[in-house]
């Protein structure tokens, strides 16, 4: 019994959908020149989960790298460039991902947290990728428009799940971060 | 904006000055010791230019309000250089390339050095540089006498640092 068990848990874990940050590109966006301020630079390096920052001067980015195996809340990113006096003007995540099964305008729990793809096509993501968080205050205004317009999910417009995926076992109060690829 | 930079660089400046809270910074503390290579390689020691009026400016190349405080510094530099004004500039560009071009399409004939690594930068950890451009008003005495001046302020301040 203890057997069977033993390797129903490994094939649930196999099986569990699963990605880890490694790092993130972020660019900033304000009244004044982002790249001329230090206050970024510094806000994120506060970040606990931050590693390090580097300045991508030619994409007018900053390049992120997380500590390695630690929780990555995208959230505390956008606020610390908030709480610099920028806002965030694109932010691309870059993480090793296990048997994520995208689908276009679909909830899917990575980990702990929520992810509603928007704009893909249907397919199974494994290995190094990059996706680009379309949520609002992660890019322009404008940006978002186009994004928000592909789901008529209210998660969209909130970035909590609400009614929209209850019947898909994700709590009311649960933060879905909207996201393309 | 002016105020908010204005506070920490002078708060930090004095920080170590327990001794006495008036004395002003100068270029002579080892602590804010400025010797970095020009454009041909060339170490220039930021405390050789006492007994001048100097104007320490931190820039990069892709940083756009450095560029057009540039076109400004470079006729009041024009102006007064003749009288011992001089401006040392310090670029945290991490492209030399960069850096050289964008002096030869400003047209700049002052002092340059370069200091890479953008934020990294050890002049520019020592001065407590958090926003580019940032610049500093330096008397004969090699003093800080003001943080960031205005244009307008700054020609009228130079003209009484020459006369003193």
């Amino acid at each position: 019994m203890k057997k069977i068990f033993f390797i129903a848990m490994m094939v649930l874990g196999v099986m569990y959908s699963q990605a880890q940050f490694t790092k993130a590109s972020l660019q900033a966006t304000g009244l004044t020149c982002a790249m001329c301020s230090n206050a970024i630079n510094k806000a994120l390096l506060q970040v606990p989960f931050v590693e390090s920052v580097k300045s991508d001067i030619k994409n007018s980015a900053f390049n992120i790298v997380f500590k390695q195996g630690q929780e990555v809340e995208i959230d505390a990113l956008r606020k610390a460039v908030e709480d610099a006096g920028f806002s965030v003007g694109n932010l691309k995540m870059t993480g090793n991902f296990q048997e994520v099964k995208k689908e276009n305008d679909k909830h899917i729990e990575i980990g702990k947290e929520v992810f509603h793809f928007l704009n893909v096509s249907e397919q199974v993501l494994n290995g190094e990728q990059t996706i680009m968080v379309v949520d609002k205050n992660f890019l322009t205004a404008k940006q978002f428009k186009k994004f928000s317009s592909a789901s008529k999910m209210s998660c969209v417009q909130t970035g909590k799940a609400a009614s929209c995926c209850v019947k898909d076992g994700i709590a009311a109060d649960a933060r879905v971060y909207h996201v393309t690829i | 904006m002016r105020y908010k930079k204005f506070i920490p660089v002078i708060a930090l400046l004095f920080a170590g000055f327990v001794s006495s809270a008036q004395e002003k910074a100068n270029i002579a503390d080892p602590r804010l010791h400025i010797k970095l290579p020009d454009v041909k390689g060339d170490s220039v020691a930021l405390a050789s230019l006492k007994g001048k009026v100097v104007l320490l400016d931190f820039w990069a190349s892709w940083c756009m309000p450095c560029r057009a405080a540039n076109k400004k510094l470079v006729k009041i530099y024009d102006k007064y250089k003749a009288q011992g004004f001089e401006i040392y500039s310090v670029s945290v560009d991490d492209e030399k390339r960069d850096w050289v071009k964008a002096i030869a399409k400003d047209k700049i004939t002052w002092l340059q050095v370069n200091d890479p690594k953008t934020w990294g930068a050890q002049s520019a950890v020592n001065w407590n540089i958090s926003v580019l451009p940032t610049t500093f008003l330096i008397n004969k005495k090699g003093d800080v006498v003001v943080v960031d001046p205005e244009e307008k302020k700054l020609e009228t301040a130079i003209k009484d640092l020459l006369q003193e």
